[in-house]
C-alpha cells in the first residue's frame, strides 16, 4: 500500500468543489452502480443422486452410483462422478453433473498448475475442501451457483480426511457425510454401526458402504444398480468402477406389496 | 426476494421445483458470560439443516486473539466467510502494527465488517469475548448487519429464547425484589452456561450434542468439553 | 493476487465507509426485509433491531431529547438498555429509530465527518449543515432498504437546532418531532404540555412523562426513559430511568392528586 493512496482515502476531498448546482453531493467512493439482471442457471438439469463416504481405521472410503437423471428420466446410466485429485485427495459430487463436469476441469488444471510451479506440496483433501468452500460461496454469492454437493475424501496431516461441501457453501468435516437422500438413509446406518463396533475396518467399511448403497438402490428413485467406490489410504487412492449392486439386491418382497397396483 | 431473484416465474413452474436460495438456517446456540478478570464463552456442537443433523462435532467458537474470542451461528456458509475475512484482517495487523489487536478494536471491526454486507447481509448471530485493555471480562453481542452492543452476559442463536431469560435473571437478577445480582465467579459461570444449555437441548432441536466452554484470563485460555444430549 | 481483494483493496468500508458491498442485483431486490426464506421453504429471520420511541423539542432552555431503550425483533425483544441517544460530539446529539445497525454506522460517520470539518475550517459545524451531510449520505441508498428516522439536534451559532432526517432522503427543520411506533403516543402527552416558555425542569418532565407513556402502551418500547438536555454550552444527560421506576412514581402521584379531583 503506497503512502499517498493511503492519505488520499484517509482524508477524501468531501469537500472541495460541493454538489453541482441542482445536483446532490456525490461521497467520493460510493459504489451503488444498478446491475443488470442476468438470467443463471437456477436450477440442475442433469443430475446425481446421492454420495455416501466414511472413515475407517487408517483411510476412508467413498462410494456413488453412475446415473445422470433427467428429471424422472434415467437418461445417462454410466456417468463417473467420482475422481481422483491426486494420491492425497478424491472428489465425489452429486447434483448438477455438468457443474461436476467443470469443477473437474478446474480442479485438474490446478493440480497441474501446481505440479508445474514445483512450489506448492501436493494438493492434499484438505485444502481442497477448503479449497471448494470457497468457489461454492463466491459462486453463490454472485447468484450463480455451482448445483453441487462435494464429498471430499482423502488425507491431511497424514490423517484421514472427509469433508462436504454444499452450493451455498456449507462447509463441515465428519466421520461419515453424505449428500442427497443418503442424509437421511445411509448417515444414520453408518452412526449405529459405529456405536455399536466402534472402530470400524475396512472390510466392516466397505460392506457398509455397499449396504448403504443397496438401501439407497431400494428406496431412491434416482438411485442406480452401477456404482463406483473409491478408497483412500495411506498407500494412495484406489477407484473401482462398474461395480454392480444387481446381484446382491432382492426384489422379492416386491410382490407382498399390495396397494399400488 | 427469493422469488425475483430466481429470475421470474418460468422457474416457479418447473417440474422439478428446484429453485435457488442462498442462505440456510443451521442453527447453533452460543453464551458468554463476563467476570472481573475473566471471560467464558461457549457454544453448543450441532450443525443441522432443516431436520438432519449435520454434525455432532462442529464447535462453533473461534480463537481470534490470545484476549478474544468470537462464537457466531446462523448461515453456516456466512460464519464461515467471516470466520476466514476477519482472521485475515488480524493477521493483517499484527503484521503491520507487531502487535496484536485489543478486544475492543476487534469488537468495532467486526461490526464495521458486519454492515459491509449491509445489502446482501451475512446471516449470523455473534458474540464477541475477550479481556479489555483493563484486564477486564467484555461481551459484545452483535445482530447480523453489525449492530453492536457491550454486556456483560449474553446469548445469541437458534435458543436465545430459551437462555436469554434464565440469565437475566440469574446473573442479572432483573425485575426482583430484593435480590441483589451475584459475583460472578468462574465456577457460578461455568455451572449456568451448563444449565442454560442442557435446559435449551431439552426443548430446541437445533441445539444438542455437546458444549465447548472456554476460558479467558490474563493469562491464557482453557477448553472444557462436556456431552449434551444427542437426540 | 485476486482472491485477496476482499481483504486489501480499497473496495471495504474499513479505509472509506461509503464503499459497501453491492450484490449483483437489481436494485430494487437489494432490499433484504425482515425475513429470508431457506431451502426448505422456512423463514430465517434476520433480528434487526426495530421498534422505538424517541421525541425531541426545542423551548426557550435549549433542545431536549428524550427517546426509550427497547430493540425488539420480532417478538422477542433483543436489548432493554439500547443507547439510543448517539452523542455525536459535545454539540451535537442524534436518535436512533428503525434499524439499530443502520443509525449507528451512519451517525458514526457523520462524526468523523464534523470532526474532520472542525480540523478544517476552524469551528464547530452548523446543526443545519451535520443533518444535511447525514441526509445526503443516506439518500445515496433511497431505495436499497436503509431503515431510519433520526433526529439531529445541537447548539450553533444560531441557537438551538432540531432536525428530522430519515433513510427515504426526507430533511426538515422543527420545533417538536417525535419518531418510531410510540410516536403517537409521545405526541398525545408532549403535545398537550408543550409550550415555548416552559421552564427546564418542565421541559424535561415533559419529556420524560411522554416516553414514559409510550412505553407503558406501546409493546415495541420499553426499557430506560433517558432525557438529554442541549444548551449553549452543548448537552448534559439529565437521567436514565426505568420505566418501571416511573410507572410507580406516576401512580404515587396520580393517587395524591385524587381526593381533590373527588372533593370537587
Amino acid at each position: 500500500m503506497d503512502v499517498g493512496r493511503m492519505f488520499g482515502e484517509v482524508a477524501p476531498p468531501l469537500w472541495s468543489g460541493g454538489p453541482a448546482p441542482g445536483g446532490f453531493y456525490s461521497f467520493p467512493g460510493t459504489n451503488n452502480k444498478q446491475h443488470e439482471t442476468k438470467t443463471h442457471t437456477m436450477y440442475p438439469s442433469t443430475s446425481g443422486t446421492s454420495v455416501v463416504g466414511l472413515v475407517y481405521d487408517g483411510g476412508v472410503m467413498l462410494g456413488a452410483d453412475t446415473l445422470g437423471s433427467y428429471g424422472s428420466l434415467a437418461r445417462f446410466r454410466n456417468v463417473e462422478r467420482t475422481f481422483k485429485v491426486t494420491d492425497k485427495a478424491v472428489l465425489t459430487c452429486s447434483g448438477d453433473i455438468a457443474d461436476y463436469q467443470f469443477i473437474r476441469e478446474v480442479i485438474e488444471q490446478k493440480v497441474r498448475d501446481d505440479e508445474i510451479s514445483g512450489f506448492t506440496p501436493v494438493l492434499n483433501a484438505g485444502a481442497l475442501h477448503c479449497w471448494l468452500t470457497r468457489v461454492l460461496y463466491n459462486r453463490r454469492s454472485r447468484f450463480d451457483p455451482l448445483w453441487l454437493e462435494c464429498v471430499v475424501a482423502g488425507f491431511k496431516d497424514d490423517k484421514p480426511f472427509l469433508g462436504y461441501v454444499d452450493k451455498i457453501g456449507t462447509a463441515f468435516e465428519a466421520q461419515e457425510v453424505a449428500s442427497g437422500f443418503g442424509m437421511h438413509m445411509a448417515i444414520p446406518m453408518i452412526r449405529e454401526a459405529r456405536e455399536k463396533k466402534g472402530n470400524l475396518t475396512r472390510d466392516d467399511a466397505r460392506k457398509l458402504l455397499v449396504d448403504c448403497l443397496k438401501v439407497l438402490y431400494y428406496r431412491d428413485c434416482r438411485a442406480h444398480f452401477k456404482y463406483q467406490v473409491a478408497d483412500v489410504t495411506a498407500e494412495g487412492v484406489k477407484i473401482e468402477n462398474d461395480l454392480n449392486l444387481k446381484p446382491d439386491t432382492s426384489w422379492s418382497i416386491a410382490n407382498f406389496v399390495r396397494g399400488y397396483e | 426476494m427469493s422469488l425475483a431473484v430466481m429470475g421470474g416465474a418460468d422457474y416457479m413452474r418447473d417440474p422439478r421445483k428446484h429453485h435457488f436460495h442462498p442462505y440456510a438456517d443451521n442453527g447453533g446456540t452460543s453464551v458468554a458470560i463476563a467476570g472481573d478478570d475473566f471471560v467464558m464463552i461457549a457454544s453448543d456442537t450441532r450443525l443441522t439443516r432443516g431436520f438432519n443433523i449435520l454434525s455432532r462435532d462442529q464447535g462453533k467458537v473461534l480463537g481470534l486473539t490470545p484476549k478474544t474470542m468470537m462464537a457466531s451461528s446462523g448461515c453456516w456458509a456466512d460464519v464461515l466467510t467471516l470466520k476466514k475475512v476477519l482472521n485475515a484482517r488480524l493477521t493483517m495487523y499484527s503484521h503491520e502494527h507487531h502487535d496484536v489487536m485489543s478486544t475492543t478494536a476487534v469488537a468495532q471491526l467486526l461490526s464495521t465488517m458486519l454492515y459491509w454486507r449491509r445489502f446482501f447481509p451475512y446471516y449470523v448471530s455473534n458474540i464477541l469475548a475477550g479481556i479489555d485493555e483493563e484486564g477486564k471480562g467484555v461481551v459484545y453481542h452483535y445482530d447480523p448487519v453489525g449492530h453492536m452492543e457491550k454486556l456483560a452476559f449474553s446469548a445469541t442463536g437458534a435458543s436465545v429464547a430459551q437462555i436469554q431469560p434464565l440469565l437475566d435473571n440469574q446473573i442479572g437478577a432483573l425485575n426482583m425484589k430484593d435480590a441483589t445480582p451475584p459475583t460472578i465467579t468462574k465456577e457460578l459461570a461455568r455451572q449456568l452456561i451448563h444449565d442454560a444449555f442442557v435446559s435449551a437441548a431439552e426443548r430446541d432441536i437445533n441445539t444438542g450434542d455437546g458444549i465447548l466452554i472456554h476460558t479467558i484470563t490474563k493469562d491464557g485460555r482453557t477448553d472444557e468439553k462436556v456431552k449434551l444430549r444427542r437426540d | 493476487m485476486e482472491g485477496m481483494d476482499e481483504i486489501t483493496d480499497k473496495k471495504d468500508n474499513t479505509s472509506n465507509p461509503f464503499q459497501l458491498y453491492m450484490p449483483l442485483l437489481p436494485k430494487s431486490e437489494c432490499q433484504v426485509g425482515e425475513f429470508l426464506v431457506d431451502e426448505n421453504g422456512r423463514k430465517l429471520r434476520l433480528n434487526f433491531a426495530h421498534g422505538t420511541t424517541t421525541l425531541g423539542f426545542k423551548f426557550k432552555g435549549g433542545v431536549i431529547m428524550a427517546v426509550d431503550s427497547r430493540a425488539t425483533s420480532g417478538q422477542y425483544i433483543g436489548s432493554q438498555n439500547v443507547k439510543k441517544i448517539i452523542e455525536i460530539n459535545p454539540y451535537l446529539l442524534g436518535t436512533m429509530a428503525g434499524g439499530a445497525a443502520d443509525c449507528t454506522y451512519w451517525e458514526r460517520v457523520l462524526a468523523r465527518e464534523c470532526r474532520l470539518y472542525e480540523l478544517r475550517n476552524r469551528e464547530r459545524i452548523s446543526v443545519a449543515a451535520a443533518s444535511k451531510l447525514l441526509a445526503n449520505m443516506v439518500y445515496q441508498y433511497k431505495g436499497y432498504g436503509l431503515s431510519m428516522g433520526v433526529m439531529i439536534s445541537g447548539w450553533d451559532k444560531k441557537g438551538p437546532g432540531l432536525y428530522y432526517v430519515d433513510s427515504d432522503g426526507n430533511r426538515m427543520a422543527g420545533n417538536v418531532f417525535s419518531v418510531g411506533s410510540g410516536s403517537i403516543n409521545a405526541y398525545g402527552v408532549m403535545d398537550t404540555g408543550y409550550s415555548w416558555d416552559l421552564t427546564d425542569t418542565q421541559a424535561r418532565e415533559l419529556g420524560r412523562k411522554a416516553i414514559y407513556h409510550a412505553t407503558h402502551r406501546d409493546a415495541y418500547s420499553g426499557g430506560i426513559v433517558r432525557v438529554y438536555q442541549i444548551t449553549k454550552e452543548g448537552w448534559t444527560k439529565i437521567s436514565e430511568e426505568d420505566s418501571k421506576n416511573l410507572h410507580y412514581q406516576y401512580e404515587e402521584e396520580k393517587k395524591k392528586k385524587k381526593p381533590t379531583t373527588t372533593s370537587s
